[in-house]
């Protein structure tokens, strides 16, 4: 059998390609039209669930650039039961990320110990100015409606499977 | 094709010609040419300064340092765990093999052992990112030469690997996922039978590849005998990984080290072979990687049909302090042997990191490598040693 030159075999290939292309559709997408769906643990931006925050400056303390703002005053709160005194609680006056910093590495969600903090693969939020970057508490609160629920994990693992707390 | 292959004879003969012109005591130099900091070719911001006669070149300089980023300064002042997101944009194609040594040194310092589950997933992990890595030089390779078709192909086929990575870290190319002492998380639902198929996708794309360039004879005339590295000159300028595989250096840290073998990395429990080429140049170095990515195929299919079941994370403190002392662990990245020396002084910080990249020792040989060579071969070369620009400055 005479060799097929290099060449040639090289053309097919990328013809191959071609028609593939054609017939298969394209790999890409025309992106404001069509929009792919990111995978559920895709790191796109970090919302904050106010409630469950008790201002305990972890998050802030444990960032790779210190790019988090927490501001919060103690207040007192009506007691549980009736006749008990009233508790103390931390009351959140601030919690800003500015996303013009954030290496989003997700540390600050895992040290969260109260689960306040929550990834979400949303990522329309680009600003023409980068100093508008820096989001504010009721900014990350809304992006708690976009955070999916966690997946279950694969065969053999051990690891128990999160719940998202929704209003 | 009567151009001298040879290159210690080209050597030789720019060498006289550059004594002549001493000799004739000539004001006019050899032009000089600057490649970079801003040219295609360099995948970043690398300098190289030529001095040529006619299209050939005397001396080549490579200026460094237009990327250093600072980062062994950086971690001095950060904790253990914020470590690791720097570190991942050392070598921007292959976040998780970055890691990967760095978090090893330090388990060695604590003395902690990850659980089994968490060695095979981090194998994988390693194995894919190098996937994702060398898929990018196999189309490459290819614009250096002119051909662009290659690195469409690249891309795409690339996109399948790192969907896999973000489906199960959350990013693409800075996956932050490896934890002293195991992993952030465990493996998501599906994600085994998803990877497979992007693992075929691989194999297609290397058979592809093999067709398109391997076999191609303009591809060949370009890459064969020119910058050739002997197996002595590899050694002694410190090449490792791919690079010295393909000068017929059997070495390979997956196979030969404690580390690959079972002492942090799970390579003990699959079947693979360490290419190698004895030619030592261009086309080699192209072949051994295309190769390699084959290899690193089947490693990872070999590890998805054996996860074991179990716990993903080792009983580590809540607040980590890395006991006193000086480890250093060196893995097989898809550069070449990335090393980490950390220096602990008992506290929250390492008092030292000191990161032996394998991209800075592979181009250190280019002032070797590209003297007598003609000015189309420099960036043939040049592409075909692949370094990537944050591995150099750090």
């Amino acid at each position: 059998m005479p060799k097929v030159p290099g060449l040639i075999k090289g053309l097919s290939v990328t013809f191959g390609e071609i028609v593939k292309t054609v017939t298969k559709g394209a790999d890409t997408v025309q992106y404001p039209h069509v929009k792919e769906v990111p995978v559920p643990r895709a790191r796109g931006v970090i919302a904050l669930h106010e409630e469950n925050c008790t201002s305990c400056m972890l998050c802030s303390r444990e960032c790779p650039d210190w790019c988090i703002y927490i501001e919060g005053h103690k207040t007192l709160a009506p007691p549980r039961r009736a006749g008990g005194k009233p508790r103390s609680v931390n009351k959140l006056d601030r919690f800003d990320i500015d996303y013009g910093l954030c290496m989003y590495c997700g540390i600050c969600v895992e040290v969260c110990p109260f689960e306040a903090l929550f990834w979400t693969p949303e990522f329309e939020y680009s600003e023409p100015k980068i100093a508008d970057l820096l989001h504010d508490k009721e900014r990350l609160g809304e992006w708690m409606e976009t955070v999916p629920e966690f997946e279950p994990y694969e065969g053999g693992s051990e690891a128990k499977v999160k719940k998202v707390p929704r209003p | 094709m009567t151009a001298v292959n040879d290159r210690e004879q080209l050597a030789y003969i720019a060498s006289q010609a550059a004594d002549a012109r001493v000799n004739l005591e000539l004001e006019a130099e050899g032009m000089t040419l600057n490649i970079g900091p801003q040219h295609p070719a360099t995948h970043g911001t690398l300098r190289i300064v030529l001095e040529l006669d006619g299209e050939q070149v005397i001396k080549a300089d490579p200026v460094m340092g237009y990327m250093h980023r600072g980062y062994e300064k950086l971690v001095e002042v950060r904790t253990y765990p914020q470590v690791t997101t720097l570190i991942n944009r050392i070598d921007w194609l292959s976040g998780f093999a970055n890691e990967v040594p760095f978090i090893l040194a330090a388990e060695k310092l604590m003395e902690i052992e990850a659980p089994e589950r968490a060695k095979h997933i981090r194998t994988l992990l390693f194995e894919m990112s190098r996937i994702a890595n060398v898929t990018l030089f196999l189309g490459d390779m290819a614009v250096q030469l002119g051909a662009v078709s290659p690195v469409f192909y690249a891309f795409r086929d690339r996109e399948y690997v790192l969907n896999q990575i973000e489906a199960v870290t959350g990013g693409r190319f800075h996956p932050n996922f490896d934890r002293i002492g195991g992993l952030k998380d465990d493996l998501p639902a599906g994600w085994i039978e998803d990877t497979k198929v992007a693992i075929q996708k691989i194999y297609d794309f290397c058979d592809e590849m093999e067709d398109l360039l391997v076999g191609n004879e303009i591809f060949q005339a370009r890459t064969r005998g020119i910058g050739i590295i002997p197996a002595d000159v590899a050694l002694s300028y410190g090449l490792s990984g791919a690079n010295a595989r393909a000068s017929g250096i059997d070495w390979d840290l997956r196979r030969d080290s404690d580390v690959g073998q079972g002492g942090g990395l799970a390579y003990d429990k699959v079947d693979f072979k360490v290419w190698t080429h004895p030619d030592g140049d261009s086309f080699a170095r192209y072949w051994v990687r295309l190769q390699e990515t084959r290899e690193a195929c089947s490693i990872v299919e070999q590890l998805l049909d054996t996860i074991p079941s179990g716990p993903i994370m080792a009983k580590v403190p809540r607040i980590i302090k890395v006991a006193e002392g000086e480890a250093y662990v060196a893995t097989e990245n898809p550069l070449g042997e990335m090393g980490y020396y950390v220096i602990s002084q008992g506290g929250l910080e390492p008092f030292r990191v000191k990161i032996r990249s394998a991209s800075f020792s592979n181009m250190s040989i280019t002032p070797w490598l590209l003297q007598g060579t003609y000015v189309p071969d420099v960036i043939t070369i040049l592409a075909s040693l692949y370094f990537i620009l944050g591995d150099i400055d750090r």
